[in-house]
């Protein structure tokens, strides 16, 4: 079997669909980070509110029997999280950094002791009890060759992780509270001088960064998959951060980057098919960040320097 | 940049002068002392407070608990001596963050430098027969230090030439370095013989010498020991060190003062890839004897924990490491004694870890002591 051959049974449409789907979750924990980067904060906790929301959304569904009742109890769980490290950041003055990786520490010890305490499993919850997703069809578009196939049959988070996208970006640029998010996330001090009060945009931003991971982690734990495992996110609030980096903390660029870790994810389970190792396939995710990074680096260097030649050349 | 001078007494007026001067100044030292030591007991109060919180939400007895985790991290000789010798591994990967993070250079990194660091500590642990104990045990300690340097080469390399973020650069690398390794022991390097996958068996002369009959206790902590004085001896004694500080303080201003401030962010990466490196290589020589994948439990995680909880100093490192190894070691011992999860353990870790950069605390305290002493300013 040559490579091409492979390469042509990999890329179907199958793959771009499933590229969606693994989008999603790098998307919301994406766009948590957005809202906090805009307000100037590097969240770097993302990890474990995507931990900590996908733990509760198992333990909402099971306890009310719904997968909503999931994402309620992931939502308030994730928001009690980011109010934590908000006071403890704003109002007690510690540092963000370390304060979003205590945070990944918590989620995931405080998950793992909630799942004996709580479900009495180790290392993994699987239940009858579990209510997941249901996927939707779109009848507009079902029957649509290609389309239909790419784009009816997601579950309802997948779509609203892309809708997200549009109202962040409507939300920042066409709102009062978003041009002033991201003037705090600017310049606090003249931000501060016009009348802002930046701290309460500060709250705002990291506790969207917690709704937002709420949703993520949910659809972690009741859609993508219908269970709870230790570590959960492997890595998917990182590579956020990494999206966040290369799309310059705007919605609809760092959207672009988490397309591509779908993308890659999505290779990755079609590759495993062929026999290679699972480990080497496994990597791809990460490789293709460090490229994606490097990209975007060299070309925010370019651009520096194009405008340090202009301002010289304007000077002269 | 001069350093500061101290002032020379030439008369005997002058003389009383510093006497006085320096008995003030011992008596700040020892109001910074107590401040320190009433802030770091409140945050692990905190810390403790959280941590029982979570246990009884489990319907469990904290203070039971919190007994049993004492009583397996120091009740008797051979717990105390398990406990040293989980300390030294998270000595290493706490000076490797300690002298990462003192020049702002964010290696998040460590896990995965270890592990490259203890693979190759151990495959020339069990490839190379017949070597003499001193000579193989050095050849794998220095191939788990390079191998931890060469891991954190490429995030240095692109943080200096094009400015990428170390941060997601090095986490990423994390993950690579685990599944590259699992691979390794998955195929080319399997022992079929190993319960879990993992490499053949170091020979026995690549083992490290024991310290005390029935523990693991080894040399490998003696070594951790050390290398904290020197570590300490290069960051504030060395001219490297010197620089290091403050392109870690302020990379612009050490710039502009002239000092190499992308040599210094080199060689703290290149060291601190080193340092954990090595502890990879010791615990693999010192505790397990093979490679085994997953064989850290956050070794690397840990270390970076323990060098913000000592303020990135390279010898508070050795209590702040002693500390997290008894919790470790406790932890394990509280789960089979009482039932309550070690999970627990990572709880009151993240949430010292999310107090211990708190201000409000130090500022109520520096307020408070300092009234009683206004003559020390």
């Amino acid at each position: 079997m040559g490579t091409l051959d492979i390469l042509g049974r990999i890329l179907t449409i199958s793959l771009f669909a499933t590229t969606l789907r693994m989008t999603t979750p790098v998307l919301f924990a994406t766009l948590g980070g957005v809202f906090s980067a805009q307000a100037g904060i590097f969240n770097v906790g993302l990890e474990g509110l995507l931990t900590i929301g996908a733990f509760f959304a198992v333990v909402g569904s099971v306890t009310t029997g719904s997968a909503w009742g999931g994402l309620a109890f992931a939502l308030v769980s994730c928001l009690i999280a980011s109010l934590g490290f908000a006071i403890i950041h704003l109002e007690l003055g510690a540092d963000e950094i370390i304060v979003g990786l205590a945070l990944n520490f918590i989620g995931y010890g405080l998950t793992n002791f909630l799942l004996i305490a709580m479900l009495d499993s180790t290392g993994f919850f699987q239940s009858p009890l579990l209510v997941g997703f249901e996927t939707i069809r779109i009848s507009l578009i079902d029957n649509l060759p290609v389309i239909g196939d790419l784009f009816s049959g997601h579950f309802s988070l997948v779509y609203l992780s892309f809708i997200s996208v549009a109202l962040a970006h409507w939300f920042l640029y066409n709102t009062p509270w978003g041009f002033h998010l991201r003037a705090v996330g600017e310049n606090e001090e003249a931000a501060v001088a016009v009348g802002i009060n930046a701290r309460l945009m500060k709250y705002f931003g990291l506790s969207m960064s917690g709704v937002m991971c709420a949703f993520g982690g949910t659809f972690l734990s009741l859609a993508y998959l219908n269970l709870f495992s230790e570590g959960m996110p492997a890595g998917r609030g990182w590579l956020a951060l990494a999206a966040i980096n290369f799309g310059e903390g705007k919605p609809v660029k760092s959207m672009v980057a988490a397309l591509i870790f779908g993308f890659t994810d999505a290779l990755a389970i079609g590759l495993q098919q062929f026999g290679l190792p699972s480990q080497i396939v496994l990597m791809l995710p990460y490789v293709t960040t460090l490229v994606v990074l490097v990209f975007s680096a060299i070309r925010q260097q370019r651009r520096a320097t194009a405008t340090l030649a202009a301002a010289a050349a304007a000077e002269a | 940049m001069t350093k500061r001078e101290e002032p020379k007494p030439s008369s005997n007026e002058s003389s009383t002068i510093t006497t006085r001067a320096s008995r003030s100044r011992l008596k700040s030292i020892l109001i910074e002392v107590a401040i320190q030591a009433a802030n770091y007991a409140l945050i692990l109060l905190v810390s403790l407070l959280a941590g029982g919180l979570v246990i009884l939400f489990a319907g469990k007895n904290p203070i039971e608990a919190y007994g049993a985790l004492f009583d397996g991290a120091l009740g008797g000789t051979l717990k105390i001596a398990d406990t040293l010798d989980r300390a030294s591994v998270l000595i290493l990967a706490g000076l490797a963050a300690a002298v990462a993070f003192r020049t702002s250079v964010w290696n998040l990194g460590l896990e995965g430098q270890l592990y490259m660091g203890a693979f190759a500590a151990a495959w020339v642990g069990f490839s190379f027969h017949g070597l003499p104990l001193a000579i193989h045990i050095t050849l794998v300690l220095l191939a788990g230090i390079v191998a931890g340097a060469l891991w954190a080469l490429p995030a240095i390399f692109l943080k200096i030439r094009w400015n990428v973020n170390e941060v997601v650069s090095t986490l990423m690398l994390n993950y690579i370095a685990i599944l590259f390794t699992a691979y390794l022991v998955a195929f080319p390097f399997k022992d079929p013989a190993a319960l879990f996958p993992g490499t053949p068996v170091l020979d026995a002369s690549a083992r490290l010498p024991r310290l005390i009959p029935g523990s693991v206790l080894n040399i490998g902590f003696i070594l951790a020991l050390v290398l904290a004085f020197v570590v300490n001896w290069f960051m504030f004694r060395s001219k490297q060190g010197y620089e290091l500080r403050m392109v870690g303080l302020n990379a612009r201003f050490a710039g502009y003062a002239g000092m190499p401030v992308k040599q210094s962010a080199f060689l703290a990466m290149m060291l601190s890839g080193a340092l954990v490196g090595l502890g990879g290589a010791v615990v693999i020589a010192g505790f397990f004897g093979r490679f085994i994948t997953s064989f850290s439990v956050g070794y690397g995680w840990d270390g970076m924990l323990i060098s913000l909880l000592a303020q990135n100093h390279p010898l508070g490192v050795i209590p702040a490491a002693l500390f997290y190894a008894g919790l470790s070691n406790g932890g394990m011992a509280m789960q089979s004694a009482t039932g309550v999860d070690q999970a627990v353990v990572t709880v009151v870790k993240g949430t010292l870890l999310a107090f211990v950069t708190v201000k409000v605390f130090i500022d109520f305290l520096n307020r408070r002591l300092r009234k009683w002493a206004p003559s020390t300013s």
